[in-house]
């Protein structure tokens, strides 16, 4: 019994992490239609630029501060410049969409090998807040429980936000028809572009409490793009709640599988890939 | 109002438009008329910035926006209520009327607006908190048009309002565009029903193959033998 609620517990951990980084996914493939690979390569700059900082002596809710609205910035940036540019030369949102992956690959291997020329492939860590926590019978680190607060309390926060303010509903507009959107005043290349930018700031906040918890490398950003695609797929395409809680299923699902053979936590991931395809391709929240 | 000055379009490598001059003043309801694919959703999209001409210019208010995007025209008070409807239809109906007051203009006074048009459309207020997609097609075009003038629009531009919509609907649609009218709206009004349309416009305009064939006062028009064959097959 006691090893089920660690497995549970392990899970809901980790799921937070994914929730986040899909919710992030969502965003950016859901509404600026951009299938982002190389989101992962924001989790671990986000990872790097946390360690890199601890090691200056800076704490890491405090890097999650600057690399929060540092990845948002950086994420806008970039879609304006590059994706912008590729959407409008499209003929069609299928070409767009096709292309964008192309690009996204580009943006991959420059920000990984960029990364290795200048951190090594070597795995990298720090230590914070490791001390344990006891709640009744499970006992977790510290800085596992301040992760998960802090995804859920972002994606709640996120919510809200889509829900009820204007630009909020805006995106949520421009998720379902780009033109219509446009033709109420909304300026669609503008809201893309911050959809983007939230994207990457998701990524880049996971990567600062990833690293909080886990051993970090260079090579690491594409793990966490796959896992992100199979829970966004698991969701439903661009639905919010669905990526949300489609993180904490495959969390659990990679606790218990980890719980008996860490290896296989990615061909379970996998499987539940191919059989959602086959059974219910539209995900829990689809339409 | 507004002045469409020898307008040329592409719609691809195809020319949709060739040509077209136009002009809606203040008040009236302008109709245009014509057959599908003669290029009246192409003019109204290049009117509304969806696409940009290639030559040719379109005057508002003293104003070129010719190349302005969407949204930039939207601001400036023209509203365009497109065709098949294109609500979001997994937002409510209270939250697609709001997306209608989405200029900063708009949005300020959105409560105000909404209680003026709930007057014009009741059954939008009961139907507030449901999906767009749960709506019947009659009450999903009222949504259309309610949110269309959101905005608070100088110009409505509305695209084929009656289209699929059980005649007794039809004859609704058209009831509310007058009122519109009453209300100090100047409309742009392109539909298939041409009978009831030129019975409430002032003016219309005959577009076909791209080029407009045919202008004048409704009563014109009714009298014109083209219009009584081709369009009220008479």
């Amino acid at each position: 019994m006691e090893t089920v609620l660690d497995v549970v517990v392990a899970g809901l951990l980790l799921g937070g992490i994914f929730a986040l980084i899909s919710i992030g996914l969502s965003l950016q493939y859901g509404v600026a239609r951009v299938l982002n690979v190389a989101h992962g390569e924001f989790i671990m700059i986000g990872a790097f630029v946390t360690w890199v900082l601890f090691e200056a002596g800076v704490n890491p809710l405090i890097s999650l501060m600057i690399v929060g609205p540092g990845a948002f910035i950086i994420g806008f940036i970039l879609y304006q410049a590059m994706f912008n540019y590729i959407r409008i030369k499209a003929p069609s949102l299928d070409a767009f969409e096709g292309n964008s992956i192309l690009a996204a690959f580009g943006l991959l291997f420059v920000i990984q090998y960029i990364a290795l020329i200048i951190w090594g492939s070597n795995i990298h860590g720090y230590t914070y807040l490791a001390s344990p926590i006891h709640l009744g019978t499970v006992t977790v680190a510290t800085n596992r429980l301040v992760t998960l607060g802090f995804t859920v309390v972002i994606s709640v926060i996120f919510y809200i936000f889509l829900a009820l303010t204007r630009l909020g509903k805006a995106i949520r507009a421009a998720a379902q028809d780009p033109a219509t959107a446009g033709l109420m005043g909304v300026n669609i290349k503008r809201v893309l572009a911050i959809c983007f930018g939230f994207g990457a700031l998701m990524a880049g906040v996971a990567g600062v409490l990833l690293s909080m918890c886990y051993p970090i490398n260079a090579s690491m950003g594409l793990h966490y793009t796959i896992i992100a695609i199979v829970v966004v797929v698991l969701g439903g395409m661009g639905s919010i709640v669905g990526s949300f809680i489609g993180g904490f299923i495959l969390g659990i699902v990679g606790s218990i599988v980890t719980y008996f053979d860490p290896g296989l936590s990615m061909v379970a991931y996998y499987l539940i890939f191919i059989i959602l395809l086959l059974v219910r391709p539209k995900g829990i929240m689809g339409k | 109002m507004l002045e469409v000055n020898n307008l040329s379009t592409f719609y691809g490598n195809i020319q949709a438009l060739w040509e077209v001059c136009l002009t809606v003043e203040e008040g009236e309801i302008v109709a245009l008329i014509g057959a599908n694919g003669a290029g009246k959703s192409t003019l109204l999209h290049t009117i509304s910035g969806l696409i940009h001409p290639t030559s040719g210019s379109i005057t508002f208010l003293g104003q070129r926006i010719d190349g302005l995007s969407s949204h930039t025209i939207v601001e400036l008070g023209i509203s365009h209520i497109p065709e098949g409807r294109r609500l979001f239809t997994d937002m409510s109906v209270r939250e697609n009327m709001e997306m209608g007051a989405y200029p900063k203009r708009a949005w300020s006074q959105k409560d105000q607006t909404l209680e003026q048009i709930y007057q014009t459309f009741p059954i939008l207020k009961e139907r507030a908190g449901q999906l767009a997609r749960t709506l019947s097609g009659g009450e999903q075009q009222m949504v259309a048009m309610g949110r269309g003038l959101m905005s608070r629009p100088k110009l409505c531009i509305i695209d084929e309002p009656s289209n699929g919509l059980a005649p007794r609907l039809v004859l609704e649609v058209f009831q509310i565009i007058e009122s519109l009218r009453e209300q100090g709206i100047t409309i742009f009004l392109i539909e298939q029903n041409v009978r009831h349309t030129l019975e409430i416009a002032d003016r219309a305009y005959v577009l076909e193959n791209g080029r407009v064939t045919l202008d004048g006062t409704c009563k014109e028009l009714l009298k014109s033998d083209h219009v009584r064959k081709a369009y009220l097959g008479l």
